[in-house]
């Protein structure tokens, strides 16, 4: 009897490891391969020639992983044309692999590093230094010559932006204008002419225009964010004042390495005192204190007046905005003249390699297809002509098919962008010369090691939620609220974190200039 | 028998109920009217209890545009549902019987075993290390139910309902020769139904709403479940709202349509909907029974 019960319990755990052993035939595909691109794939002499085809390149398997939905044409088009492509260049089968935006700088993205996963994805600095910290991403130094076609098309000091101690850990894709981003007022212009002006060229204007759409159309908000200290600047300071994050500044016209403590600033305090004016005359809805969400629906629904501008967003969000007001127009206008815009670099994202890829050089050069040239960025971003777009004989664009491919956001490079017929001539010309002018930020480059003071930054982000931020927005008045927010600043280690920020600022800046 | 007292009582309970379910209805009415509202009215006016501007536009979108990725999802889910419930139920009672036989040594071992999971777990790193690199269970169909074919708590319930069956059927079942295979498969499993029905419709429930096995081990679209369907696009309309897309390079991606999310919504709540009212029952039943004997 009992060897019986011994028999049906070894029966059940046998179920379950059947269970769990019997599939794993991508997997075992992947690791039997090993041996072969590991041996032929990193030799460096395949740099040379990444333009001729990949006949001297041994065949390697890459997984790029990309956030967001898969559309089906991008899901075909991986298998057929993008892979036909990719392999004829580089020699290398593609994979793509779509994530939700969740596990973006996290999450799963985290689970694939930590458990040594080959593949490459996209990053930004601040996760940058967080992996590689870890030890999570490969150096990708010797390789940058694989990426020689995308060197002359991105920006220099994009590259610069994903180094740590001069070695590069990712590859910067894409290269638009997009200097003083938000600094400028993104107005509807077809509600300001209806108010009987033209055009918006200070703060006094800009509440002029409020003032007279909110008597024509009492439904409609003014502005549809919280946050306007870049475009307000004109008129709360004479610096010309560039973010590092929500607690530090630079002021970019002096030539020195002195960081700006924000919220301690007398420029915070002007700023807060703007904000509020405008949060009492309802220029700033009652509800964006607790729903901001609905601020960015309300504009792209065309309920509000205005937002905080950038290059693109003329364009951008007039495709948004067209289906609820099929007559909106954007424009842009900043509210102060002569100070020179600021721009952090053209990079729209760049690319890292897993600590545990075995062929990083294979990847770089996978990069340095995306921004190659006209043809193969047209494919990648816009898909086949004939079947997915057409092109006129201006070379407007004109979409067959909605699918989004590999996002264009990614790629846009404006040495390739293509516009459609809804834009007009004088906008791009506008937006291609937006940057002229425009200087690097001094802190470009420069990425902070949070390490020696992760509690103090734990805390300080709390005490900005709670305290600072309503603020800022101007929820609350400056005058009774701030002494209590600077009490909780204080305790939360805002001196410390301050100074640990100038001590690797001024390092940085004395080794770089 | 009932006094006018308890009769003004239970009127005053079944008011409380009603209230309580009615504003649990909101959400889903609003679900409902928003899918069947036409977009620029929701984009103008909002929700509301009644669709504004009543049409079908929506789910003729979804199953036109999206048709077949909904399709296969839902199958998908139903497939992963069918066979995870089986496959759960089977390894749960197996395991229940065997630590609830009499006279069998290591059941206590075996129940410990079970219980310490309960305690104490890997964590997310080693779990997804054993399931991919181990197991293989990346972009397999079993790596959407085999993690979760056995839950501690609904196998020590099964345990409890087989305990509350006398011995003495079973000791009967013995005299007359019958081994412990055809004791399970006789007896046990037709006169422990009541707790068999309760944790198939836990597990079906399991299965049908998860979507974080797919989230981490899956990356086919072929092997996308409803669910997660659903998940990746409320994840991506999220982050993209949040405002830390501007970060990632000031991407500004048109959200996919109001009326889209809800109709989406409708979907895939309605199969469980619809089952619900008819098998709610077996949840209060089994656990009921099962918790006679403890």
């Amino acid at each position: 009897m009992k060897k019986k019960k011994g028999w049906l319990s070894l029966l059940l755990s046998a179920v379950f490891l059947l269970s769990a052993c019997s599939q794993g035939n991508n997997e075992s595909a992947n690791s039997g391969d090993s041996g072969n691109s590991g041996s032929g794939g990193t030799a460096p002499a395949a740099t040379a020639d990444s333009g001729t085809g990949g006949t001297t390149l041994a065949p390697a398997k890459l997984k790029i992983v990309l956030y967001g939905d898969e559309s089906n044409r991008m899901k075909e088009l991986a298998k057929t044309d993008f892979y036909d492509v990719i392999k004829k260049e580089i020699n290398a089968e593609v994979e793509f692999q779509f994530l939700p935006w969740t596990e973006y700088g996290g999450g799963k993205t985290d689970l694939m590093l930590s458990t040594g996963e080959d593949f490459a994805t996209y990053t930004d600095a601040n996760y940058m230094v967080k992996s590689v910290a870890k030890g999570l991403y490969a150096d990708l130094t010797p390789y940058v010559g694989a990426a020689a076609d995308l060197s002359k098309t991105v920006d220099e000091a994009s590259f610069t932006a994903f180094q740590l101690d001069s070695k590069q850990y990712a590859i910067p894709v894409g290269n638009k204008p997009n200097s003083a981003e938000f600094y400028s007022v993104l107005v509807r212009q077809d509600l300001l002419e209806e108010a009987g002006m033209k055009q918006v060229t200070s703060l006094a204007e800009l509440e002029q225009f409020y003032d007279k759409v909110h008597a024509l159309h009492p439904e409609l908000i003014g502005y549809a964010s919280t946050d306007a200290r870049r475009m307000l600047q004109y008129d709360f300071t004479d610096k010309n004042l560039y973010w590092q994050n929500d607690f530090i500044a630079l002021d970019e016209s002096a030539q020195n390495d002195q960081i700006i403590n924000w919220f301690e600033s007398d420029e915070f305090k002007a700023y807060a005192k703007l904000m509020r004016g405008w949060y009492e005359k309802g220029i700033i809805p009652k509800y964006a204190a607790t729903n901001v969400p609905q601020l960015q629906s309300d504009w792209n629904s065309g309920k509000a007046m205005f937002w905080a501008g950038t290059a693109a967003r003329p364009f951008e969000g007039a495709a948004t905005i067209s289906q609820a007001v099929p007559d909106a127009k954007l424009v842009n206008y900043f509210l102060g003249t002569g100070r020179p815009k600021i721009s952090r670099g053209t990079y729209s994202t760049a690319f890292f390699v897993s600590a545990a890829a075995k062929d990083p050089e294979r990847y770089v050069m996978f990069f340095n297809l995306l921004q190659k040239n006209q043809e193969l960025y047209d494919l990648f971003a816009y898909g086949i002509k004939g079947t997915d777009y057409t092109l006129d004989d201006n070379g407007r664009l004109t979409k067959i098919s909605t699918d989004s491919l590999i996002p264009d956001w990614l790629l846009m490079n404006k040495n390739f962008i293509r516009f459609d017929n809804t834009v007009p001539d004088d906008f791009i010309a506008k937006y291609k010369a937006w940057d002229d002018g425009a200087i690097i930020s001094k802190g470009a480059g420069f990425n902070f090691d949070n390490t020696p003071v992760k509690n103090e930054e734990t805390k300080l982000n709390g005490v900005f939620t709670e305290y600072l931020a309503p603020i800022g927005s101007g929820f609350s008045d400056y005058d009774t609220a701030f002494p209590k927010a600077l009490e909780r600043l204080k305790a939360a280690g805002i001196d410390k974190y301050i100074a640990e920020y100038q001590k690797q600022f001024s390092e940085w800046y004395a080794k770089s200039k | 028998m009932q006094t006018t007292e308890s009769k003004g009582l239970l009127i005053l309970f079944y008011a409380c109920i009603a209230v309580f379910s009615a504003i649990c209805l909101v959400p889903f009415v609003l679900a409902v009217s928003g899918s069947l509202s036409t977009e620029s009215r929701i984009a103008a006016e909002g929700y509301s209890f009644w669709p504004r501007g009543f049409t079908f536009e929506t789910y003729e979108f979804l199953f036109g545009s999206k048709a077949e990725q909904i399709l296969r999802a839902y199958s998908m889910s139903v497939v992963v549902t069918v066979l995870g419930t089986l496959t759960a139920v089977l390894v749960t009672t197996a395991y229940a019987y065997v630590i609830s036989v009499k006279g069998f040594k290591l059941k206590n071992f075996f129940a410990f075993f079970a219980y310490f999971t309960m305690l104490f777990s890997g964590g997310t790193l080693p779990w997804y290390l054993l399931s991919t690199k181990y197991y293989h269970l990346g972009d397999t169909l079993l790596g959407l139910f085999i993690p979760y074919v056995l839950s501690v708590f609904l196998m020590f319930l099964m345990a409890n309902y087989f305990r509350s069956i006398p011995h003495e059927i079973v000791e009967s079942a013995q005299i007359d020769g019958a081994g412990h295979l055809r004791i399970f498969f006789s007896i046990m499993i037709p006169l422990g139904r009541v707790g068999l029905i309760t944790i198939s419709l836990f597990y079906a429930l399991q299965f049908w709403n998860d979507f974080y096995l797919p989230l981490m081990l899956v990356s086919d679209q072929d092997l996308y479940t409803i669910q997660y369907l659903m998940y990746n696009m409320m994840a991506n309309i999220q982050f993209l709202a949040s405002g830390n897309a501007a970060q990632v390079g000031g991407a500004i991606i048109a959200p996919p349509l109001e009326t889209a999310k809800m109709a989406m919504t409708c979907l895939t709540v309605l199969p469980i909907a619809i089952l619900y009212p008819f098998l709610q029952r077996f949840f209060v039943k089994g656990i009921v029974v099962g918790s006679v004997k403890g």
